[in-house]
Formats: structure tokens, C-alpha cells, sequence
């Protein structure tokens, strides 16, 4: 009898341990030494929730599932399940990633300052529109960001450029895009914290123990980003992200060589126990032979050296050094090319503060044609003349190579403009587009404390797509456009490369910001005039005086 | 801004989690690019202390930080979708700590250089938390030129106030740190987060001896206390009332526990301490309240019940004063009109 009742249990116990989700914590720490003697530096913390589906949002009415979860971040899940996200990315950036010397990021979200973009099932309960601002709220006091400002002044659905990352269900309703950015943002020690605390093993242990705010946030670039996404079959993943470039030449003065040690202040003391895998991988520069990496890595796939965290010898300090470099040579770096397909600029032209001219200036690297989607998400503070748009290619006017696939007019106060387009690059030349823009005036209380400094505009976002003929691929596999590359732990990366260009600054008209007072004081004084001359003419008398002749 | 920091610092210090703080920076000193020391805000030239440190949470940062938003964060008026960590959860068991400091002047202090918050905008907002229940006691603190007049205008019971100077006296900063070109902390919170330092969790120390060390001389300002509003005797409320997480358990026996523990108060497990917080030209803020239940929410409910009942009454006074002193009006235009 008792064996019986002991196999019942254990039974039970195994269904119960079956049946519920399975966690998984992997971390991942990758360099990459750049061409200008920078180093990029990208931690990856990716939790997955196997077997799990997002919340339908169908039943947002209904009295949700309880939520227990061991490694998965709760604080992040209850946000998740309460809005009924499918997929989440926010992106919390500060500086300029250089395209032309660093190319493309790891992580593809770099523009300027805060994004967030959501993918969203429709539901008769809620709208998705009414969740989007829960979303970013809620967010907003998670990530101590000011998210709650991404209004409906700077919402948009660019679904063309946002594709989702990972799959929607095929169950419940339509999915929407819903997407704002912020790009006055700034990233700094508020946001890490909280960051910090989604992770299973916090800071304390694993690679999460380099992240030293007082040196991450010294660095030429860096941005943090959340992502979650839905994989049929595989269940929810959560991907922490931290990307950084590090300066080694300035830390050691003249020298590309670094360690954690001098870029973190920190080494790895202990592991992160409920890691399932724990890695650092460091590039391996192709074609120089005189780096050295130290201590000898574990494995090595090629491309890169890799350490396995959970069993190396602690401390560990993973350094890599270039022997017989005394100095750094930048002019190696004015002679490169640069490493992405296309270089973008963008400048807004024009002194005067009503009206201006936004240009782009966009050149093809590659000695194929190429097309490249193009968005402006632009707040109404531009408003586009799109009859005034002119295209030329090499000095030519070519208006054939743009084709315009949506645009949605901005509404002053209330939306923003949303200009889509596919553009056709011919090899080996530069596409100047531009068009004439108006800058519109703002209501008195609109403008921001600091309104003399102008306001941000955020980025175009340019994806380049693959070539017109693909045969030409075969030949030149290394102009491949869209990543084939896996992660470290078998899923496909499967975001297309998204180019972000720098933010812009426009000045616009800005009022004497006494005016009221001076009308107030004007007003008061003709008042007092009016009131003063009626008062004398219904007051006084005026009687005809003689003055007698004599005197 | 290390001034808002020192108090974050100190109330953190002594136990008060992030969840319980509101803290207000309208500046990003500690990551602007032109900060020397990335991610650091240090107290004095001697940078020995790190005030912005590795685990810091602002809660409103940036634009965010308006009068309306400290109000609303007062009065618990918000949007149902503002988390919980932008919000003063505090109920009338609640103990208060609110310190500002920037730019002032008689009876305001300026917000981003661009708006202020005058003192009847701060009595009225006290009043209304009052009315709903929303403090035990508050303890405001201020430092900022002529601060004394900012809490003259108090009318709420349970109010403790001191400021930095008063009435036609400028707050002086206590020095300035020549690398990075600017003043980093004023005399008299320096002086107040000195001897807070002095303070632990289990202190006894009381409001009397942060008072007794107000000096006027190292302060070069005088620094005032308004304690006619409260009901306590200063020299028996302890610091830890206000700036410490400390919370008193009772021990019951076995046999009165089990009857208590059917009673909603089943642990006896009371709790004060609460905190805000602002600093104006770097403009900050911290409010912190211990008791985590969204007492907030009803509250706001029945102020918007009380605003749709009395707009028609309203509306007969405004009505009846418009007519009869357009009706003075007249008549004494008439009469001007027929004098002879």
C-alpha cells in the first residue's frame, strides 16, 4: 500500500514539474574590437518561458491565470499579461552609433534616446490603444523613464520597418503595431537599477557583476533594451540587452589593449549558479595576426574565443592585447571604407524659423543596386511638403527611385506625420532627397522649460532590403542584407539590419515668454484710460465761462 | 541636485525602501556629457562620497517635473494608469517627510526656471491630504533663498516645517568644487545631512536636537521652525519618525493572538515614516509613504464626486453676484448721469 501511494506521489510530482513552464537563463558577453580602435561591448541576458503563450487578449475581461515564475522576471511578466504585449522592445539609448567604422550593432535598435514599440492583439475589451498607454506607463515607472510622455503626438504603427521579431499567434485577433520614440531620453544610472533587478542573479554574480554604472555610462555609446517576443513553439523569451562602446585608447593612453579589468573596474568573481549557460566571446580581429587574447579561451568557433564563465578559474579577467602596438594608429581608420551597405545623412537646412528644407543624403557602398525602406515618424513640429520632394542621383534628378508607400499627414496637436518609402539605390552613388518643411508655431504652454534649446526630432530609420536580383548573391555572399546569424543558443536572430540616423535639432519660433505680464499691463492701462476719460466726460460739467473784457 | 541626493541618501539609509521614496530630479547632471565624473554626484569637493551611487531610482525626472505633477503627487489626483511607483500611497497612518530645495524667493519656489509653486499652492495641498486622510504627520523641509516664507502659510494640523532662512536672506552654498565649475551642496543641508550621519535606526535623537544645532552663523542664514501646527513636543518626536523605516512589532501571547488574528489589524505591525521631496532649480523630489494599500484611489474618487455636486451651486452665487453688481453699476452710472 505504501510503495503505491509512493509512486502515486511521485507520479504527480513529475505531471506537476511536466506541466509547468520551463525556465531557462542563459548569458552571453560579447567584444568586438572596432576598426577605430574602440570596443563594442554587448551583455545579453535572455530568460525563456517554454510552453507558455502571450495572453489572449480576447479574455482581458475574464480574472487572469496566477503568475509564478523562478527565473523569469516577474515585475516585467504582470506588465506583459495585464497589457496582453505578444512582443516588447524598448530601447534606452545615448550618443551616436558611427555606422561607417563601428557597423551594424548587435543589438539594431541604437537611435538617439528612448523607443518602444509594441505588437498587440486586438480585443473587444480593451482597445489596443487604451493598453499602449498602460504599456507605457507602467513602463515608464518600471524603467524610471519618462515613457509616459510618448502620447499620441508621437504614436505611429511604421509597420513596414517594425516587423515582428519573433511569431504572432495565429489565435485571437488582428495584431497592431504601436510605436514612439523619445529622442530627448536620457540613459543614466535610474535606469540600470531597475534593470539590474530583473535579473535572477542581480548584480551580484556572472557577467551581470561587470556592469558598473560609473563606467558604463563613461563610454562613447551606450543603451540598454528590453525585448520580448513570442516563439511559436518555444514559448515567451526576454532578452536584456546592454550595449556599450568602450574607448580603451583613452583609458590606456595610446594603447587598443584592454582587459575587464580596465574597462569594467571589475573582474568575474563568482558564477551566476542558475545560469544554464554563461559565456563571454571576444572577436577575433581577421586580419591582424599579432592579437593576443588571455587566459586561453575554452573554445573557439572561428570567429570567436569563447570562455565558459560557469567553469573557468575565478577570478576571471579576460584581457586581450596587440603585441608589438605601441600606439594606436588612427590614420588606418580615415583610409577604410565604411562597413555597412549605405551611409545616411540627414540635415534640415534653413535659418529662418517658419520654414525650412529636410535633407537625406543616402550612399550606396555596394557595386549592386539595393532597395532600402524609409521611414520619418515625425512629430507635427515638421510638417512635410511632400509635393516640394526631389530626387537626384549623382547631381541627376531621378524621381523613379523613390516609390512612396504610405504617408499619413500629421494633425497639429494631435498626430504625428508617418512617411514610408521604398527607395531603389543605384551601385557606387550618393541619393539626395530632400523636400521643403514648414515649422509650425506652438500654443504658449506647449513649449518645454528650456524651450530655447530647440526640440529633438527623432531619427529615420532606413532597412536596407535585399538586392533586386538575387543572383548576384551567389557571387558576392558577403553582401548578404538580411542576418542569417544564430544567437548563442540556437535561435535565429531573425531582426533585419535597421539603420538609425542621428537625431536633429530644429529651432522653433519661440514667444517672449513675459508676454502675458506685458498684456496683462497693457490691458490694465487702456482699462484705466477708457474708464478714466468716461468717468471725467459723465462727471464733469462743462459750462461756458465769460471772461469779462475788463481787466 | 546633491542636495535632494544627501536627503535620498539619508532617508535610504535609514530604511526606507525606493518603493516608499518619491524622488524629483529635473536635472541629468549625473550622466550629462559634460559631467567629469560619469554617473557620480559627490556632496563636496572632496568627492569621498557618491551620492548618485549604483542603485539609485528617480521617479520623475526631466520634464516631468512640474508643479502639477508635484501636486498631483500630493494630493494623490491621477491617471489610473500611473504606476505605483509615481505615487504617494500614504493613508492616515502615514508620516510625511517633504524637502525642496532650488531657487526661491518670497512665498515661491521655481521649478525648471520656468514656473513656480507658490505657498498657498503648498498649504492648500497639504490641507486637501489632510482632509482625505493622506498624512499622519508631515515634516517639510526647505532650503532655499528666503525658505521661512514658504511654510507661513500652513493651516493643516500636524505640521512640522523648518527652512534655511528667512524673510530677505539669501541660503549660501557651503563650497564649490573647482573641477567641475560649480557650487555642489548649500550650508544648511550640509549641515542638517551632517548631522544625520550621527543618526542611526535606533537613535534616539529627536527634532529638538536637529534643531539645537541650527546655527546662524555657520549657516550664514537664519534657519526657522514652525511647530505651532503640531501636536507633539518637539523635543519627544524622534528624527526616526520621519526619516527612518522603523517599524514596532508587538510580541502577543499565544492565546490573544489567535483572537486577534481574526481581526483585520492581525499583526499589530505599525508602521510610519514617509518622505517627499523637491529640489527646484535642479528641481527633486522624494515622498515616500510606508503603507503599500491604494487608499489613494477611493479618495480620488470622492474628490471628483464632490467637484460634479457643487459646480450648480456655484454657478446661482457666481450668477446672483454678477447681476447685482452689474446692478450697482448701473445705478450708479444713473445716478452720475442725472445729477444735475
Amino acid at each position: 500500500m505504501r510503495w503505491r501511494l509512493a509512486i502515486i506521489t511521485y507520479i504527480a510530482l513529475w505531471l506537476t514539474s511536466a506541466l509547468a513552464a520551463y525556465e531557462e537563463f542563459h548569458e552571453l558577453l560579447t567584444f568586438r574590437p572596432l576598426s577605430d580602435g574602440k570596443l563594442a561591448a554587448r551583455f545579453t541576458f535572455t530568460t525563456s518561458l517554454n510552453g507558455t503563450h502571450p495572453r489572449d487578449p480576447s479574455n482581458l475581461a475574464d480574472e487572469d491565470q496566477s503568475q509564478h515564475y523562478t527565473v523569469f522576471p516577474l515585475a516585467l511578466g504582470q506588465v506583459l499579461r495585464e497589457y496582453a504585449v505578444t512582443e516588447l522592445h524598448l530601447n534606452l539609448n545615448a550618443g551616436k552609433w558611427d555606422y561607417d567604422h563601428w557597423g551594424y550593432p548587435d543589438e539594431p535598435g541604437v537611435g538617439t534616446g528612448a523607443e518602444l514599440w509594441a505588437w498587440m492583439g486586438e480585443s473587444a475589451t480593451r482597445s489596443v490603444d487604451e493598453r499602449w498607454k498602460g504599456l507605457r506607463n507602467a513602463l515608464s515607472g518600471q524603467f524610471c523613464a519618462s515613457l509616459g510622455s510618448l502620447d499620441d503626438q508621437r504614436t505611429t504603427s511604421p509597420e513596414l520597418t517594425f516587423r515582428p521579431e519573433g511569431s504572432l499567434p495565429s489565435s485571437g485577433g488582428a495584431h497592431r503595431l504601436r510605436h514612439g520614440t523619445l529622442p530627448s531620453e536620457h540613459v543614466c544610472t535610474e535606469n540600470l537599477t531597475p534593470f539590474l533587478k530583473l535579473l535572477p542573479c542581480k548584480s551580484l554574480s556572472g557577467i551581470a557583476s561587470l556592469l558598473n554604472p560609473h563606467r558604463l555610462f563613461d563610454t562613447d555609446w551606450h543603451g540598454l533594451s528590453v525585448h520580448v517576443r513570442y516563439l511559436e513553439n518555444e514559448g515567451i523569451e526576454v532578452r536584456l540587452s546592454f550595449q556599450s562602446v568602450f574607448d580603451p585608447v583613452r583609458y590606456t593612453g595610446g594603447r587598443r589593449a584592454w582587459s575587464l579589468q580596465s574597462v569594467f573596474d571589475r573582474v568575474i568573481d563568482r558564477s551566476c549558479p542558475v545560469a544554464r549557460s554563461s559565456e563571454i566571446r571576444v572577436a577575433i580581429p581577421k586580419e591582424e595576426n599579432n592579437a593576443q587574447i588571455t587566459p586561453d579561451f575554452h573554445n573557439s568557433d572561428g570567429e570567436h574565443a569563447i570562455f565558459d564563465v560557469l567553469n573557468a578559474s575565478k577570478p576571471l579577467d579576460v584581457a586581450m592585447n596587440w603585441v608589438n602596438e605601441s600606439a594606436f594608429d588612427y590614420n588606418t581608420v580615415l583610409s577604410g571604407v565604411p562597413l555597412t551597405h549605405i551611409s545616411v545623412r540627414r540635415t534640415l537646412k534653413g535659418s529662418s524659423q517658419s520654414r525650412g528644407r529636410l535633407a537625406v543624403s543616402i550612399t550606396n557602398n555596394m557595386p549592386i543596386t539595393i532597395q532600402t525602406s524609409y521611414l520619418e515618424s515625425m512629430p507635427w513640429l515638421l510638417q512635410f511638403y511632400l509635393h516640394t520632394l526631389q530626387v537626384h542621383s549623382n547631381g541627376v534628378s531621378r524621381d523613379d527611385l523613390v516609390s512612396i508607400v504610405s504617408c499619413i499627414p500629421s494633425v497639429p496637436h494631435a498626430r504625428p506625420t508617418l512617411f514610408q518609402a521604398i527607395l531603389t539605390l543605384p551601385p557606387k552613388s550618393t541619393l539626395d532627397i530632400s523636400m521643403d518643411v514648414i515649422k509650425p508655431f506652438l500654443r504658449y504652454t506647449e513649449h518645454p522649460p528650456d524651450a530655447q534649446r530647440g526640440w529633438d526630432l527623432p531619427p529615420a530609420v532606413l532597412v536596407p532590403l535585399l538586392p533586386a536580383n538575387a543572383t548576384v548573391l551567389t557571387d558576392h555572399p558577403e553582401l548578404s542584407l538580411s542576418e542569417h546569424k544564430m544567437d548563442g543558443f540556437g535561435y535565429p536572430i531573425r531582426s533585419p539590419r535597421r539603420m538609425y540616423t542621428p537625431v536633429l535639432l530644429v529651432d522653433l519660433a519661440t514667444p517672449d515668454f513675459s508676454m502675458p505680464y506685458n498684456v496683462i499691463i497693457m490691458s490694465c492701462t487702456l482699462i484705466a484710460l477708457i474708464f478714466g476719460m468716461v468717468f471725467n466726460l459723465l462727471t464733469r460739467k462743462f459750462t461756458l465761462v465769460r471772461v469779462s473784457s475788463e481787466p | 541636485m546633491a542636495n535632494a541626493l544627501g536627503m535620498y541618501r539619508t532617508v535610504k539609509r535609514l530604511g526606507i525602501p525606493d518603493s516608499n521614496i518619491i524622488l524629483m530630479l529635473a536635472d541629468d547632471a549625473a550622466c550629462n556629457s559634460r559631467n567629469k565624473f560619469p554617473g557620480c554626484v559627490y556632496p563636496a569637493a572632496a568627492r569621498d562620497l557618491d551620492l548618485y551611487g549604483d542603485n539609485i531610482e528617480v521617479d520623475y525626472r526631466g520634464y516631468e517635473v512640474t508643479v502639477e505633477n508635484f501636486i498631483r503627487v500630493l494630493t494623490g489626483r491621477m491617471d489610473s494608469s500611473v504606476p505605483r511607483s509615481k505615487r504617494l500611497l500614504s493613508d492616515d497612518r502615514s508620516n510625511v517627510f517633504v524637502y525642496m530645495t532650488g531657487h526661491g524667493g518670497n512665498e515661491f519656489l521655481k521649478f525648471q526656471d520656468n514656473e513656480e509653486i507658490s505657498a498657498f499652492d503648498i498649504a492648500d495641498a497639504f490641507e486637501q491630504m489632510w482632509q482625505k486622510k493622506r498624512y499622519n504627520e508631515i515634516f517639510f523641509m526647505i532650503d532655499t533663498c528666503q525658505a521661512n516664507t514658504m511654510y507661513s502659510k500652513f493651516y493643516s494640523p500636524n505640521i512640522l516645517a523648518t527652512g534655511s532662512s528667512k524673510l530677505d536672506e539669501n541660503s549660501y552654498s557651503y563650497e564649490n568644487d573647482m573641477d567641475l565649475g560649480i557650487s555642489v551642496i548649500d550650508r544648511f543641508t550640509h549641515y542638517v545631512l551632517r548631522f544625520m550621519e550621527s543618526v542611526n535606526k535606533t537613535s534616539q535623537a529627536t527634532m529638538q536636537d536637529l534643531f539645537d544645532m541650527y546655527d546662524p552663523d555657520k549657516f550664514a542664514s537664519h534657519a526657522g521652525v514652525r511647530s505651532d501646527l503640531f501636536n507633539r513636543p518637539i523635543d519627544q518626536t524622534l528624527i526616526t519618525d520621519f526619516f527612518g523605516g522603523v517599524s514596532q512589532a508587538e510580541v502577543l501571547a499565544p492565546e490573544e493572538e489567535f483572537y486577534y488574528s481574526s481581526t483585520p489589524e492581525g499583526g499589530h505591525q505599525q508602521e510610519s515614516e514617509s518622505f517627499t521631496h523637491v529640489d527646484s532649480a535642479t528641481t527633486s523630489g522624494a515622498v515616500k509613504s510606508n503603507n503599500d494599500e491604494i487608499h489613494g484611489y477611493s479618495d480620488l474618487l470622492s474628490v471628483v464626486q464632490d467637484l460634479q455636486r457643487e459646480p450648480p451651486k456655484r454657478d446661482t452665487t457666481g450668477l446672483f453676484r454678477t447681476w447685482v453688481s452689474s446692478g450697482l453699476m448701473f445705478a450708479l452710472v444713473a445716478w452720475v448721469s442725472m445729477r444735475k
